[in-house]
């Protein structure tokens, strides 16, 4: 746990980095504009009459909130691992006495404030639109958020970089994250608030890995879920974690044996 | 410092041929065949030492030094590099070894090099007035200057090779792996990284074992060669022996005066290497040498002479050339 | 006319040889395609699961404008993008040159440099959801009613490929644009959605600016024969208007960056 101390210094060489980058950085944020699309979809259909418990201003504050935790928890790993695997560039990675995916991690953590000086806008819009009536008024939910958010990004980033891992077996890995991301898009509540499913499918959509990546942080910052099902929901999102990060590692292992017997 | 015993790496690699049927049929049955990328090696190699690594592509020198660096596997044979065993990858292990190599880059592209120094100081856990002392001595080693502020994309090749040579001995490595470290870069940083390499290791004693297509860099960096084809040592010793063994025989160059009449060379058992009106260059044995020059000094228009051993690549081309006439 | 007929032909086959090189790819990448195109059906079966329509579109119109715009987002993703990227590697590279100094059009070399041939299945399925919700609405389009929807999407068509133009145009200076294609990517996204969700000044933005109203809510209003024919020939007229600038832009990046000697 010595190597804990280098954390700063691979923060703010991130962050450097992420400066330099800054121009692509945008246009790569700029593209995340889903959510927006959503929200005029589905406040459009609930101009007439809310649909459920939600109407006009609870569906644009839940995709604006969306929008926010979207932006806090991207990451990009994958791409990065798939590309050092194939081009041999990992190499210089193993060569450090430090974990990749500690370095990864630090790059894409480091990458945060920008991240967050575009979310910043975003939630002031969404203040200024639809006043703090939205928000959860249980100081407990508020001190879920970051956790939540820390739960989804991890979640997030553990499941790129079992993909990007694949790596090491497969040359077409990225098609393997186009369906991870395709399913993320359904069952997340990034396209459609899970609660508008048919009941049946919902119970079930409720216990996928996806939910926790964007949904309950919504959930819990908007105060739509009640205190005990914020408990369990976060109990859940971390057991995720620890799955994933644990199934990430497993796959990591057996794809540097597998680099170590072949080369790269 | 590092021992290499009977070192094995055996690749299976996937046969399949062109096309979708020949694909979907290897999904079910897969044909492989061996590749003996190296085959039994030994050798060992003292603390401070410099040793060239050579052989022909693809006899197995890439193949060994990423075993020696702790990225392959071996598929049998002992290693220890300072101590350690390099798979198992311990973090002092990384700590006391660095590979560079001419092909891949551990600089951040968009950043200063001096980003990428920083960072290695923290993630090699280098004490700050260590590594300030250190960064200063390969500032002024590799006279980098200014160059470690500027970012890394606007650097030339050659100044890059120096940025990435300073990144990689920041914290002080005891064994030194360098894979084609000149590769692409001209005479001048050629020379300059050859120099810096030979300085770091006499400095600090630093065991340095290099692979490289250029036969300069190995006679001016190591005193001593290994050297390896089809995954197999065939030679390990000084270089002044192996050219002896190989290659007896002397370069005479003469520059002429006049017209040169017409010589029986063979009778020196010489040959004419090259010629045009003002020099006339010769292969002799070593054993005849003074007999021919004493004899040309006597008798034809001769300015100037130069002796010289055969260049390098004509020693190892036919040392594999020797081996592989043998049948070997 | 006809040499640049067998110009493309011989450029799509090139890149159908490429395509076959890695067919186990080109396949995996097809089907992705396909489930992405599929999964991204969900939300609106969720919302017609709540709702009879969407500002007065019902289910089957709905899905007429995912069919144009699933057909069109096979041609950017088959042929559009594909050729835009290979150019901006060309610049990259320094590689443009020899691309301009062959003896046909540059636009034309340009454009078709690259096509991807397995991402093309979008199309197909376009057409495929275009037919379900013909039956759907039980309607068969009369014979002027498909011509005016295949002209407006066929107008459509020429209305990205001159954006694009004008954002390759654009890599003859800036050389990192690439990215800006993923962003247009993403707001093309906006036209899987019928013109009613856009209200207000965004709706005038994607009529006349960003024209995506007019790609796939125009030829889904055409084919049930809603639209009327100002508005196609409108439409039309811009598609010409926007093809027109492209070209300009084209030729003066060219001679910037002709001139500028690369």
């Amino acid at each position: 746990m010595r190597i804990l101390s280098a954390i700063p210094t691979m923060l703010r060489v991130g962050f450097s980095s992420a400066v330099a980058y800054r121009a692509e950085f945008l246009v790569w944020i700029l593209t995340t504009n889903t959510p927006l699309i959503m929200l005029l979809v589905w406040s459009s259909v609930a101009r007439e009459e809310p649909l459920g418990r939600m109407g006009q201003e609870e569906l644009g504050a839940y995709f604006l909130a969306a929008l926010i935790v979207r932006l806090l928890t991207g990451s990009w790993v994958v791409w990065d691992m798939v590309f050092e695997i194939r081009q041999g560039e990992i190499a210089m990675r193993l060569l450090r006495p430090v974990h990749p995916f500690l370095a990864y991690a630090a790059e894409n953590v480091a990458a945060l404030p920008l991240r967050a000086l575009v979310a910043l806008p975003v939630a002031v819009v969404a203040l200024a639109w639809l006043g703090a009536d939205q928000l959860s008024s249980d100081p407990l939910a508020w001190a879920f958020v970051p956790l939540s958010i820390a739960g989804a990004w991890l979640i997030t980033f553990f499941a790129m970089a079992a993909i990007g891992s694949l790596g090491f077996f497969w040359e077409s890995t990225l098609s393997v994250y186009d369906l991870w991301l395709g399913l993320f898009f359904v069952f997340s509540g990034y396209t459609v608030p899970l609660e508008l499913f048919p009941p049946e499918i919902g119970a079930a959509i409720e216990w996928l890995p996806f939910r926790f990546l964007l949904s309950f942080p919504v959930e819990v910052m908007l105060g739509l879920v009640d205190r005990s099902a914020m408990v369990t929901g976060f109990v859940a999102q971390w057991l995720y974690v620890v799955l994933f990060a644990l199934v990430a590692q497993a796959i990591w292992r057996a794809g540097l044996r597998r680099y170590a017997a072949y080369g790269g | 410092m590092l021992s290499v015993r009977n070192l094995v790496k055996h690749y299976r690699v996937h046969r399949r041929r062109p096309g979708l049927l020949p694909a979907l049929a290897s999904v079910f049955r897969r044909r492989y065949t061996v590749v003996r990328a190296v085959d039994g090696i030994s050798f060992e190699i003292g603390a401070g030492e410099r040793v060239g690594f050579l052989g022909p592509n693809g006899a197995g020198k890439t193949t060994t030094l990423k075993m020696l660096a702790g990225l392959l596997h071996p598929t049998s044979g002992e290693i220890s590099v300072a101590g350690h065993v390099p798979f198992r990858r311990e973090r002092d292990f990384l700590r006391s070894i660095m590979l560079v190599t001419g092909q891949k880059q551990q600089l951040l592209w968009d950043l200063p090099p001096a980003e990428t120094f920083e960072l290695n100081r923290a993630v090699y856990e280098i004490p700050r007035d260590e590594y300030r002392r250190t960064l200063a001595e390969l500032v002024d080693l590799l006279d980098l200057g200014d160059l470690i502020h500027k970012p890394t994309r606007q650097l030339s090749l050659g100044e890059r090779m120096k940025c990435e040579l300073a990144a990689a001995l920041l914290h002080r490595p005891r064994v030194l792996f360098l894979d084609e470290p000149t590769i692409g870069l001209d005479v001048t940083m050629q020379a300059a990284v050859r120099d810096f390499i030979r300085e770091y290791n006499e400095r600090h004693g630093a065991t340095v074992l290099l692979t490289s297509h250029y036969m300069d860099d190995v006679a001016a960096l190591a005193p001593r060669v290994i050297v390896i084809d089809r995954g197999r040592l065939i030679y390990d010793g000084s270089l002044e022996n192996l050219v002896r063994q190989i290659r007896p025989d002397k370069r005479v160059t003469f520059r002429l005066e006049g017209p040169l009449p017409p010589v029986e060379w063979a009778r020196f058992g010489a040959s004419v290497v090259a010629q045009d009106e003002a020099r006339i260059q010769l292969q002799v044995h070593g054993g005849r040498l003074r007999e021919l020059v004493s004899w040309a000094l006597g008798q034809l228009p001769v300015a100037d002479l130069v002796v010289e051993d055969p260049p390098l690549e004509e020693v190892l081309s036919e040392l594999f050339a020797r081996r592989h006439e043998e049948g070997e | 006319m006809l040499r640049y007929l067998r110009l493309f032909g011989i450029q799509l086959r090139t890149s159908a040889l490429l395509g076959m090189q890695y067919r186990l790819d080109f396949v995996l990448d097809a089907l992705m395609t396909l489930f992405w195109t599929a999964s991204s059906l969900v939300p609106l079966v969720v919302l017609f699961h709540q709702r009879s329509d969407i500002g007065g579109w019902s289910w089957p119109q709905a899905l007429l404008v995912v069919g144009f715009f699933t057909v069109l987002r096979g041609v950017i993703e088959g042929a559009i993008q594909p050729a835009l990227q290979n150019v901006v590697e060309l610049v990259r590279k320094g590689m443009l040159d020899f691309l301009l100094l062959k003896p046909a059009d540059s636009q034309f070399l340009v454009s078709t440099s690259r096509f991807e041939i397995w991402r093309g299945v979008d199309v197909l399925a376009g057409a495929l959801i275009l037919v379900w919700a013909l039956v759907e609405l039980e309607h068969v389009p009369t014979p002027l009613q498909a011509l005016s929807s295949l002209a407006l999407l066929c107008g459509a068509v020429v209305i990205l490929y001159s954006i694009w133009i004008a954002v390759v145009a654009l890599a003859l200076r800036v050389v990192k644009v690439d990215n800006l294609t993923y962003f247009f990517s993403s707001v093309f996204e906006a036209a899987r959605w019928p013109a009613p969700v856009y209200r207000g000044a965004l709706n005038f933005v994607f009529t006349f600016v960003i024209p995506l109203i007019v790609m796939t809510s125009y030829p889904a209003l055409a084919i049930v024969g809603e639209l009327e024919g100002r508005a196609i020939f409108f439409s039309l007229a811009g598609a010409l208007v926007f093809a027109l600038a492209a070209r300009l832009v084209w030729l003066r990046a060219l001679r910037s960056y002709t001139s500028a000697g690369g």
